[in-house]
């Protein structure tokens, strides 16, 4: 009987093509990675394992340095440094607060720039201002504006009838709220541009489609554009927040942490940690809590995104 | 398991690889010309050419030994230099100040300049100042500049309040908080003073009241806030909240930002850096009639912590003294006085000083400022290790948090011992 | 109701150029007013005096230009550099499932959380044995590693927004894999690619601690670190002329800007609804 000979053939031979063809699109796949991977693995990947591993020694930045590893030492002595946990958690109301007011902001200001407005070229390159402006005299430009007397803020307020006197860096109930519409402002281009690249490939006839059905403005944002951009509002909150809770030297320059503590980003107290006091084991001690917490938040983030993700398009 | 062992023991055999076998390669010892790399940081245009004439003075007069100026940054120069000393990739000559190189000096990383310090610039420099550059006996850095705080007055407003300008050798607290409480009328404040960053001012200040801020040096160090660290506190808040005499917004500012409201006549007075004469001079509104008060004295006198400006020596050098006898050079009376002149700031030599105010003096405000450079003594917090957190994370939060009333004088002191304690355990 | 949208619309688009760019207009502000009036409590977006000389301290200041040469050559070099081989990498991160994607994923984040304080040292090192340290083609060859994590992130959310059955419909005309990149996946990405080329540009160009701890002589300074000089210490900053450096230094991210844009905008799903 041929049958059971047919059948086996018939069986074996994808099977072997598709060995042969994983096979052939692995090595695609990794001649494809490779110029990215070298330059992670020697530059990025090989100080990173180095700086983890002094989270286990007592290492200091000295002419001589003589150190052992000490295992969880550096973990149990952080456990009790109660001023890095009260930092923890303003850097991370820094951070939230940050990221969100971004994303709000930027899907606002990236809706108007993709919806036909005239003198679109002009304002989609002043929407990218921030960007242009050197990190350098950021804070110092901020200060300025902000400044309690003398300052274009309080002297536009004052124009307006409103009290023109609040010391917006100096108040301990305004510093923070002042420092986070700083953070707002110089993350916006970065979102803002993402977004609405992602809004360019959307589909027009997505719209199109939407609008014909007679679903009003909202609707269609919450029917085509917010699932379609979903992917990417997942990636550059992500990247927001990571980046958010890193940038210490806005805050830094800004108000030097003050007033009475109010500014004090954790991301700070590693740099002094490291730099000022030579702990450098300590210090790295501190960036993988720093990791730990931030990893441990953006898996329950992203989770939660890519299980809605399913829901919905199984919906 | 024990594979995992491996792997941990062959990461801190290349960490600690990384770390420390990296040979230096600062050495030509080959004949020929030595050179030395000298990384300044003067900033003003005026300090940079006065730099460069000196060191073009130097290699004109010493064809052996030629010193190329590297210009770096004020700002951001100590992340700088922490990478170079750990990378072994430092200059040979380091500019910097007291505060910044005494750690660098507790870590191993300067050279001893003892041997090469003159008995004559040894005289020339005042005992104080010399104790702020030496570490455990050692010199390890040549002071070369140096700046006190200093009350600028407006005299106008001082006269209009009928105050006559104090003229003594020094003036107390109590005058000044008298003058204040007085010059206070038709919407002026007596005086503003930038206190954004408390905690620079309250200890260079301390030493006038007998407070220290700490005792002991390097890791053993304890921090002790009693009457005398309490007292420039509780004064500028007696100021602010009973007389209400300080204007208040000054406290959240910057010293520069409230030379603005000195300017236009919301304060009478105002405590600044001695170097911000150069700025008055500069920005002042035609006519605006200065004067700087005499210095300030305490109940324990007019001294005030110096943390002077310092040319340093990498330990490892090729060329320790070569580097040595190009500071010395550097640190001639003609050199500082013109580098000082630049900067507006005070030499820290006798000599140097006196050749300043004998071409400066009759210049407004430079007389008061030079002499009080007399009064800059060591302090202890330079030789504290963790300093620079405390500063950061206990100390000015502290300051900012009593200067607000949030905290009393009591919780003051206990915020600064209880932040210490816990930063240096 | 829609006879009002588009002016409400038009109102909070001033209000967000308003929010962004007054920044920038205080700085050229600063940048023309004299220290007497930038140090006095009057407020005024025109100076009383045109104070020009600003501008003639910042150029006069040692090394500006050649600093501004230097950073845009590694921001120049850095972003091609990234695009290209982000582009591949990432396609292959995207369509890739499990656990390979997953690495990618987590390592690219915790590249990112780890406090650069702690890298720079050991990094600083490695460019040292591999004889790239205190040089502009190190510096770039940092930069490219530190935005490509970045850059492959963003790119590979592009990339999945592209339904696969796009390609895979020119998979069954019968053209090949990279045919099938070349002509469908790489021209949509098209605004992902321009706005990835923007921020690599950004990055590089505004990049300051790895520049400042890695060059060592004045002559490969790139421009932050020059525009950082006008700050000296005690907080003495010479205001006039850092601003109007700061300007000057503006311009050539407008000008990127301004070229990209095009690219950034056009519609071009037109290609693929073409094809």
């Amino acid at each position: 009987m041929t049958t059971p000979t047919l059948a086996e053939k018939t069986k074996a031979a994808p099977q072997r093509r598709r060995g042969t063809l994983v096979r052939a699109r692995r090595r695609e796949a990794i001649a494809l990675v490779m110029p990215s991977l070298i330059p992670i693995l020697v530059l990025s990947v090989a100080p990173l394992v180095v700086a983890l591993a002094l989270a286990f020694t007592d290492a200091r930045l000295v002419r001589n340095p003589d150190y052992e590893f000490v295992g969880l030492d550096n973990f149990g002595r952080l456990a009790g440094n109660s001023f890095f946990w009260d930092s923890l958690r303003i850097g991370l109301i820094w951070t939230v607060g940050v990221t969100v007011l971004q994303l709000a902001a930027s899907m606002g200001l990236a809706l108007l720039l993709n919806s036909g407005l005239r003198l679109q070229g002009l304002t989609r390159v002043l929407a990218l201002v921030p960007w242009a402006m050197p990190p350098v005299v950021v804070a110092i430009m901020w200060q300025m504006i902000y400044s309690a007397n003398g300052g274009p803020l309080n002297a536009f307020l004052g124009s307006l009838g409103l009290p023109d006197d609040t010391n917006w860096l100096g108040d301990f109930a305004t510093a923070l709220p002042a420092v986070i519409l700083v953070g707002v402002w110089v993350g916006m281009p970065q979102t803002t541009v993402t977004l609405l690249a992602g809004l360019q490939q959307i589909p027009a006839e997505l719209h199109e489609a939407a609008s014909m059905d007679g679903a009003g403005a909202w609707r269609r944002f919450t029917a085509v554009t917010w699932p379609s951009l979903r992917p990417i509002v997942t990636s550059i909150t992500s990247l927001n927040f990571i980046w958010n809770f890193n940038s210490f030297s806005l805050v830094y320059v800004l108000t030097e942490g003050g007033p009475g503590g109010r500014t004090m980003v954790p991301i700070l107290f590693t740099y002094l940690e490291a730099f000022k006091n030579r702990n450098i084991g300590y210090a790295a001690a501190m960036g993988v809590v720093l990791v730990i917490v931030i990893v441990l938040l953006l898996a329950i983030y992203l989770r939660s995104q890519f299980r809605d993700d399913r829901t919905e398009r199984r919906g | 398991m024990k594979s995992r062992r491996v792997v941990t023991a062959a990461l801190l055999a290349v960490s600690s690889l990384l770390l420390t076998a990296c040979g230096g390669d600062s050495g030509d010892s080959a004949g020929g010309p030595v050179t030395l790399t000298f990384q300044s940081l003067s900033d003003q245009p005026a300090a940079i050419a006065a730099t460069t004439k000196i060191v073009d003075d130097w290699n004109k007069s010493h064809p052996d030994v030629q010193v190329k100026v590297v210009q770096a940054g004020w700002d951001g120069v100590y992340d700088k230099l922490i990478t170079q000393f750990n990378a072994n990739s430092a200059p040979d000559i380091i500019h910097y100040e007291a505060a910044g190189v005494v750690p660098f000096a507790a870590d191993g990383y300067l050279a001893d300049l003892t041997p090469y310090v003159s008995e004559q610039k040894r005289a020339d420099i005042p005992k104080g100042v010399m104790d702020s550059v030496t570490v455990g006996g050692q010199v390890i850095a040549y002071p070369t500049e140096l700046q006190s705080y200093v009350v600028f007055a407006n005299r106008a407003l001082l006269q209009k309040a009928g105050v006559t300008i104090p003229s003594g050798e020094t003036m107390t607290w109590d005058q000044l908080r008298e003058i204040a409480k007085v010059t206070t009328r038709d919407g002026a404040y007596g005086l503003g003073w930038g206190l954004s960053s408390p905690t620079a001012a309250f200890v260079a200040l301390a030493p006038g009241f007998g407070g220290k801020y700490f005792e002991g040096t390097g890791r053993d160090a304890k921090a002790v806030v009693g009457t005398g660290e309490l007292a420039l506190p509780k004064l500028v808040d007696a100021m602010a909240q009973q007389d209400k005499s300080v204007l208040p917004v000054t406290l959240t500012q910057s010293g520069s930002k409230v030379l603005a409201s000195f300017y236009a006549g919301q304060v009478a007075m105002t405590v600044q850096g001695s170097f911000q004469a150069a700025n008055i001079a500069k920005d002042a509104p035609a006519g605006f009639d200065w004067v700087v008060l005499p210095p300030l004295a305490g109940p324990a006198g007019p001294a005030q912590a110096a943390n002077p400006q310092t040319l340093s020596v990498n330990k490892d050098s090729a060329h320790v003294k070569e580097a040595a006898e190009f500071i010395d050079f550097f640190t001639s009376t003609e050199n500082l006085a013109a580098l000082n002149e630049a900067d507006a700031l005070i030499p820290p030599t006798t000599s140097a000083r006196e050749a300043l105010t004998a071409k400066l003096g009759s210049k407004n405000g430079w007389n008061a400022i030079l002499s009080s450079g007399k009064h800059l003594t060591s302090a202890p917090y330079l030789f504290v290790d963790k300093y620079a957190q405390w500063k950061d994370t206990v100390a000015t939060p502290a300051f900012q948090r009593f200067l607000g009333r949030e905290l009393d004088a009591d919780g003051l002191a206990r915020a600064l011992q209880d932040g210490w304690q816990t930063i240096s355990r | 109701m829609r006879a009002l949208a588009r002016p409400a619309q038009y109102a909070a688009l001033l209000l967000y150029i308003l929010f962004l760019g007054f920044p920038l207009l205080w700085l050229i502000s600063a940048s023309v007013k004299s220290s007497r009036e930038l140090n006095s409590l009057t407020v005024s977006l025109l100076p009383q005096q045109w104070h020009w000389e600003n501008y003639v301290e910042a150029l006069s200041r040692q090394g500006l230009v050649h600093s501004a040469w230097n950073s845009l050559v590694v921001a120049l070099v850095a972003t091609a550099v990234v695009v290209v081989i982000a582009l591949p990498a990432s396609y292959v991160l995207a369509r890739l499932r499990g656990k390979v994607r997953a690495a990618g994923v987590g390592w690219i984040l915790v590249s990112q959380v780890f406090p650069v304080v702690l890298v720079i040292l050991p990094l600083f090192l490695i460019l040292r044995t591999i004889g790239l340290a205190d040089s502009l083609a190190g510096l770039t060859l940092v930069h490219v590693t530190y935005m490509l994590p970045f850059a492959l992130w963003m790119l590979q959310g592009y990339v999945s927004a592209i339904p696969v059955e796009l390609e895979e419909a020119g998979a069954v005309d019968g053209a090949s894999r990279v045919t099938v990149l070349r002509t469908i996946v790489f021209p949509l990405l098209a605004p992902g690619i321009a706005a990835t080329a923007m921020f690599s540009f950004v990055s590089s160009w505004n990049e300051f601690f790895f520049a400042l701890v890695l060059l060592q002589s004045p002559e490969n300074y790139t421009l932050p670190i020059t525009l950082k000089m006008f700050i000296g210490g005690e907080g003495k900053v010479a205001l006039g002329p850092l601003a109007a450096g700061a300007v000057l230094a503006a311009v050539p991210s407008i000008v990127f800007f301004t070229l990209l844009r095009r690219r950034l905008t056009s519609g071009l799903m037109a290609g693929a609804v073409k094809g």
